[in-house]
C-alpha cells in the first residue's frame, strides 16, 4: 500500500504516425493490460492482466520490467501492423500466430520489422495470452497502472477494448536482440480443457458446502469475462440478505443467491454481500485467466502450508527464469 | 510485548493464502494509520465496516503481519471526530421512491427531506464502484428496506437509501436503493488530482437544494 495515492490520470503517449503500430483487426476482446492498481480503498477494481505469470515472461522476453503494459487477447487475437521496428513476445494459451504469415512461436522474442503485419489467431485451448512489446505499450494511467477498466471506462485505450484503427505506441528502448531461453513448460500457466484449482476455505465453508463444492467437476458456463467465470452447475446456497459488503480479494470463490458460483477475476468489484466461502491459491490464480467456457474444473483443499510451498516454488522458477533472460 | 487483552483486541481470519481480514472497532483509524505509515507486507488495505482486509506482498508474511497489526492497534488512539473533515452534498430532491420513503418513515416530503439534511452521516468505507462511499449514520425512521429486485440503470449523481446506508451513485449502474435525489457533485473524475472527493471517516451533510 503506498501512502499518497500515486496520480490519479495522465494524458496518453502518442506520435507521429510512422511511429508505433495500427490496429487493423481488433480481435475478440483486447485490452491494454499490467499488473493493475492498488486502490480498492477507493471502490477501483485492481484490473491488470489475468494471466500474470503470462505477463511477466512476455515481458521478461523483451527485456521489459514485469508490469509493463502490453496487449491481452482473448480467444481470438488482433492483427496489426508495425510502423516501426520492434521486440515482441507472446505468451499465454498456444494461440495460432503469424508474422507476415510465417508462423510467430510462443514462448520467445522476435523481431519485427518495420512494415510487418502480425497476426494473432485463435486457441485451441487456454482463452488469453500477452503480447509484449519491447519497452512497454503507452496507454491512458490512472492510479499508477495503464490497465483498461472496460466496466469503469478508463485506462489503457480510451478506456476501452481495442477497436480497428487505433494507434498503439511504446517507450523507446535501446534495440535488443531476441534472446533465447528455455521456458519450462511446466512455469507456463496449463490452458485446461481441465482445470484442477487448489482453494482454501473460508469461515463460510460450511460441512455441506464444502461436499457439494469438493466433491464435483463444474463446467465454466459461457459467463466468464474479467470479472469473473461463473460456473454452470449449481448447488444449495445459504441465503443471508442481511450480510453486509465486505472486501473481496482475488481468487474468490462467491456464492451468489442462485447457487451457480462465480470465480472473480481481477476486475471484479471490490466488495461483495454473497457467500464466499473458497479462495484459489496466490499460485493458481493465473490458471484462472485461462477458464474458457466449456472447460471443466475441480476445487482441492490444500493446506496453507501447502498454498505457501506452492507459491514459494513458483516464485521461485519465475524469478529464475526472469533473471536468465535479463544476463 | 505484553499480551494483549481487552473487549477491543482485534480478531484475524485469513481469506486465502495471501489476504488477512482485521476485526476492530478502530479499523477506521487503523486504516488512517496504515495509509499514512504503510507497514511492510502490506500491499494494500481495504476498509468495510468495522474490518479491514490485508492484502499482502506475499502469502508467507501473515503472521509477522498479524504482529505488527496488533501492536499498531495498541498505539491507536480513538478517533470519534473521524477525519476531521466535513463533505456537504448538494441535492436536488425529488427521485422516484422519495414519496414512498417519506411515507414508510412515517413523515411528509418536507419533513423527510429535512430529517435527511439533518442527519449527520460519515464515510464508512468505499465501494461496489469507483468513488461509491458507503455512508453510515442515518436515524432508524430513515433506513429504507431495499428494493426486492434492483433497477438495472440507476441514474449517475442518484441519492439513495438502502438498509442502514444512504449514498451517492457515481456514475450509472444498476442499483437496489431507493432513490430519493439527485446531486451534480462528481463522486469520480480523473481530471481532478483526487478524483474522490472523500475518504473513510469524513462527515457528510445533504444540503437541499432546489
Amino acid at each position: 500500500m503506498t501512502a499518497p495515492l500515486p496520480r490519479a490520470s495522465r494524458p496518453v503517449g502518442g506520435g507521429p504516425l510512422a511511429t508505433g503500430a495500427t490496429v487493423l483487426r481488433a480481435g475478440v476482446q483486447t485490452t491494454v493490460q499490467d499488473a493493475g492498481r492498488r486502490v480498492r480503498a477507493l471502490g477501483v477494481p485492481a484490473g491488470g492482466a489475468a494471466d500474470p505469470v503470462a505477463r511477466r515472461l512476455a515481458n521478461a522476453l523483451v527485456g521489459n520490467a514485469p508490469d509493463a503494459a502490453g496487449l491481452e487477447v482473448t480467444l481470438g487475437g488482433p492483427t496489426v501492423l508495425f510502423h516501426e521496428a520492434a521486440l515482441v513476445s507472446l505468451c499465454g494459451a498456444p494461440f495460432d500466430a503469424t508474422l507476415d504469415g510465417a508462423p510467430l512461436p510462443l514462448w520467445r522474442a522476435a523481431q519485427v520489422q518495420a512494415g510487418q503485419t502480425l497476426t494473432v489467431g485463435g486457441t485451441a485451448r487456454g482463452l488469453r495470452a500477452f503480447l509484449a512489446v519491447r519497452g512497454g505499450l503507452h496507454g491512458h494511467e490512472v492510479f499508477g497502472s495503464r490497465a483498461t477498466d472496460l466496466r469503469a471506462g478508463f485506462g489503457g485505450v480510451q478506456g476501452r477494448a481495442l477497436r480497428p484503427g487505433d494507434h498503439l505506441t511504446w517507450a523507446p528502448l535501446p534495440a535488443q536482440a531476441a534472446r533465447r531461453a528455455f521456458i519450462a513448460p511446466d512455469l507456463r500457466t496449463p490452458t485446461g480443457p481441465h482445470h484442477e484449482l487448489r482453494v482454501l476455505g473460508t469461515g463460510d465453508l460450511t460441512p455441506d458446502l464444502r461436499d457439494s463444492l469438493l466433491a464435483r467437476p463444474f463446467t465454466v458456463s459461457p459467463q466468464a469475462d474479467r470479472m469473473g467465470a461463473r460456473l454452470t452447475e449449481s448447488v444449495a446456497a445459504p441465503r443471508d440478505p442481511a450480510r453486509p459488503s465486505v472486501p473481496n480479494v482475488p481468487g474468490l470463490l462467491q456464492l451468489p443467491p442462485d447457487g451457480r458460483p462465480i470465480l472473480l477475476l481481477p476486475d471484479a468489484g471490490t466488495h461483495g454481500g454473497y457467500p464466499t466461502p473458497l479462495v484459489v491459491i496466490t499460485a493458481d490464480l493465473p490458471r484462472l485467466g485461462q477458464l474458457r467456457p466449456g472447460d471443466t474444473l475441480t476445487l482441492r483443499e490444500v493446506t496453507r502450508e501447502d498454498a505457501n510451498a506452492a507459491h514459494l516454488a513458483q516464485e521461485r522458477a519465475l524469478r529464475q527464469a526472469e533473471w536468465m533472460l535479463r544476463q | 510485548m505484553p499480551a494483549p487483552s481487552g473487549p477491543d483486541l482485534p480478531t484475524f481470519e485469513w481469506l486465502g493464502d495471501a489476504a488477512l481480514t482485521v476485526r476492530t472497532p478502530r479499523a477506521r483509524e487503523l486504516y488512517a494509520s496504515l495509509r499514512a505509515h504503510p507497514l511492510p507486507g502490506v500491499q494494500e488495505a481495504v476498509p468495510a465496516l468495522d474490518l479491514l482486509t490485508l492484502l499482502l506482498a506475499a502469502p508467507t508474511a501473515g503472521e509477522a503481519v498479524q504482529e505488527a497489526v496488533a501492536a499498531r492497534l495498541a498505539t491507536l488512539i480513538p478517533a470519534p471526530g473521524g477525519s476531521g473533515r466535513r463533505v456537504v452534498v448538494p441535492v436536488t430532491f425529488g427521485g422516484p421512491d422519495l414519496d414512498w420513503c417519506a411515507a414508510h418513515a412515517g413523515l411528509d416530503r418536507a419533513a423527510f427531506v429535512a430529517a435527511l439534511c439533518a442527519a449527520q452521516l460519515e464515510v464508512a468505507f468505499l465501494g461496489f464502484t469507483p468513488g461509491f462511499a458507503f455512508l453510515t449514520g442515518l436515524p432508524e425512521p430513515l433506513r429504507m428496506p431495499r428494493l426486492d429486485a434492483p433497477r438495472e440503470r440507476v441514474p449517475a449523481g442518484s441519492v439513495a437509501l438502502g438498509g442502514p446506508w444512504a449514498g451517492v451513485y457515481p456514475r450509472e449502474t444498476p442499483g437496489g436503493w431507493r432513490l430519493v435525489g439527485r446531486t451534480a457533485m462528481n463522486f469520480f473524475d480523473l481530471s481532478r488530482a483526487a478524483p474522490v472527493p472523500w475518504q473513510p471517516g469524513d462527515r457528510v451533510q445533504f444540503e437541499a437544494r432546489a
